[in-house]
């Protein structure tokens, strides 16, 4: 069994913010509700001032801290290392939002639309997705590796190929390679999650 | 600067104020810990205050407020109605451990209280096996205490488990709520007219406990980088410091003290214990409502 993972080079990201837009795409999210943002800061003193970007999405933890707050058992790891959110039993605690330490899981209260007034036909085709009062996150688009050759949308659409999926338990696989090779590191290490989402600088 | 790109400085990397839990937490918790605490007031150190509906007063308006508390959690939820589902992850979650803790609380002093229950002048179930006095119902007073105490605690063990939230996660956050809830049962026992002196010594124990635990966490989050300085400058100097600084710590906490002594002293007359109880509740709040709303996400990096 795989364990899927993505390795972000942070030396290519652009913060062109196009794999934001296109999982909001694929995922149909509602508003205000981003499952991989883009974080941006300057570093450095001036006159050695540059902008980076940071790539972020659910880390798909090995020992999710969403998984133990969770008072209903609503999210689970499955055996590839996806950790899904199930709309049908969350029951909407938010315990989940304060443990992420990535600030990956969001909470649907009530669709709203991005333009005041009126949904945009692509929101009235979304409404119905997502269930009101519950928790939502990063699927990995499972819907799409499910199928088994697809990869997510946030990968696809990458122009720079910044983000490199991959089976993180074959040492042969593009991110593995890139793990070993240039250190790869994960976000806030402290927590002892174990994420499946790693970064090389 | 209008930059032309949407996005920016959306996702700046800096912390962030959490959002999603707020007033309604701070009055669950109160609300709970002050339920737990008359219970464990009454169980270990004998402070009560008289009766109500022939009941035990303290065991009555604790199972009130567990009950008011309990049903501010389930209508705070997004789903109210998958409420019993919190009961599923106990092994792991602090919420679902409260929730089992909450409900056998309920069941165990509706039980207790079922002997004094009077129907038409008479009380059908004073013969029951575990009525007053009896060593069943010692024993089931004692089995209370437990979940009694895990509700006092729980809620600062779910504040204490969020990583993300440097300020909350801190073990002092469950101590400050169980001395606050022992302070806060018998300050509400002040209200009722309680003046004996073990109330008193309770009370002052609690609270000097309750202060050190705070001032504690206060250095906790002074020696620490980022999100946990950013709540601190909020609760110390910012739109939490009425809250905190002076609601909780001045009036809530060392005046209350200063005030407790002067009582044992004898200083100060008994008629005054209602407003120390009144002013150890007010700081009790404030201070759950400040940590709560203080909390802010650490930056990714």
């Amino acid at each position: 069994m795989p364990r899927w993972g993505l390795v972000l080079d942070l030396q290519r990201c652009i913060g062109c913010y196009s794999c934001t837009v296109a999982c909001r795409v694929e995922n149909q999210t509602p508003a205000g509700v981003w499952f991989t943002p883009v974080y941006e800061k300057e570093i450095g003193t001036y006159p050695q001032v540059r902008r980076m970007f940071l790539p972020t999405l659910c880390n798909h933890c090995q020992d999710a801290l969403c998984i133990k707050a969770c008072p209903t058992g609503a999210i689970s790891k499955r055996p590839d290392g996806i950790v899904l959110v199930s709309q049908d039993v969350c029951c909407g605690s938010r315990a989940c939002i304060a443990a992420c330490p990535y600030g990956a899981m969001h909470f649907y209260s009530d669709w709203q639309g991005d333009f005041e007034g009126h949904l945009t036909p692509f929101e009235e085709l979304a409404r119905d997705r997502y269930q009101p009062g519950t928790a939502l996150k990063c699927t990995l688009c499972v819907h799409r590796i499910d199928q088994g050759i697809l990869r997510p949308a946030c990968v696809e659409t990458c122009p720079t190929e910044c983000r490199i999926f991959g089976d993180l338990d074959d040492p042969e696989s593009a991110p593995n390679k890139l793990i070993t090779g240039r250190k790869g590191l994960a976000l806030r290490p402290e927590a002892g999650t174990d994420p499946s989402v790693r970064y090389v600088l | 600067m209008h930059s032309g790109n949407p996005f920016t400085g959306r996702f700046v990397i800096e912390p962030k104020p959490q959002n999603v839990w707020g007033l309604t937490h701070a009055v669950w918790f109160f609300a709970m810990g002050l339920g737990g605490g008359l219970y464990l007031n009454r169980l270990l150190f004998g402070i009560d205050f008289g009766e109500a509906l022939g009941m035990p007063a303290a065991v009555v308006l604790g199972m009130t407020l567990v009950i008011v508390s309990g049903l501010i959690l389930v209508a705070d939820l997004g789903r109210p109605i998958r409420a019993p589902r919190a009961f599923y992850n106990i092994r792991r979650s602090w919420i679902s451990v409260g929730a089992v803790a909450h409900f056998t609380f309920l069941v165990l002093e509706a039980v207790l209280l079922l002997p004094y229950l009077t129907i038409a002048e008479s009380q059908p179930f004073a013969g029951v096996f575990w009525a007053p006095g009896t060593t069943a119902a010692l024993v089931l007073s004692w089995a209370s205490a437990v979940p009694a105490f895990v509700i006092i605690v729980y809620p600062g063990l779910v504040l204490a488990c969020s990583p993300s939230i440097p300020f909350w996660n801190t073990t002092l956050i469950p101590l400050q709520f169980l001395g606050s809830a022992l302070a806060g049962g018998a300050a509400i026992a002040y209200l009722f007219g309680a003046s004996r002196a073990p109330a008193i010594v309770v009370a002052l124990g609690a609270v000097l406990a309750t202060l050190g635990f705070t001032v504690a966490h206060i250095f906790n989050a002074r020696y620490q980088r980022g999100a946990a300085l950013t709540a601190l400058a909020q609760v110390l100097r910012g739109a939490l410091a009425p809250h905190f600084v002076w609601g909780n710590l001045i009036l809530g906490l060392v005046l209350p003290s200063a005030a407790l002594l002067l009582h044992l002293t004898g200083i100060l007359v008994a008629a005054s214990l209602p407003w120390t109880g009144a002013l150890i509740l007010l700081g009790s709040f404030l201070a759950k409502y400040a940590v709560i709303k203080a909390g802010h996400y650490a930056p990714l990096f």
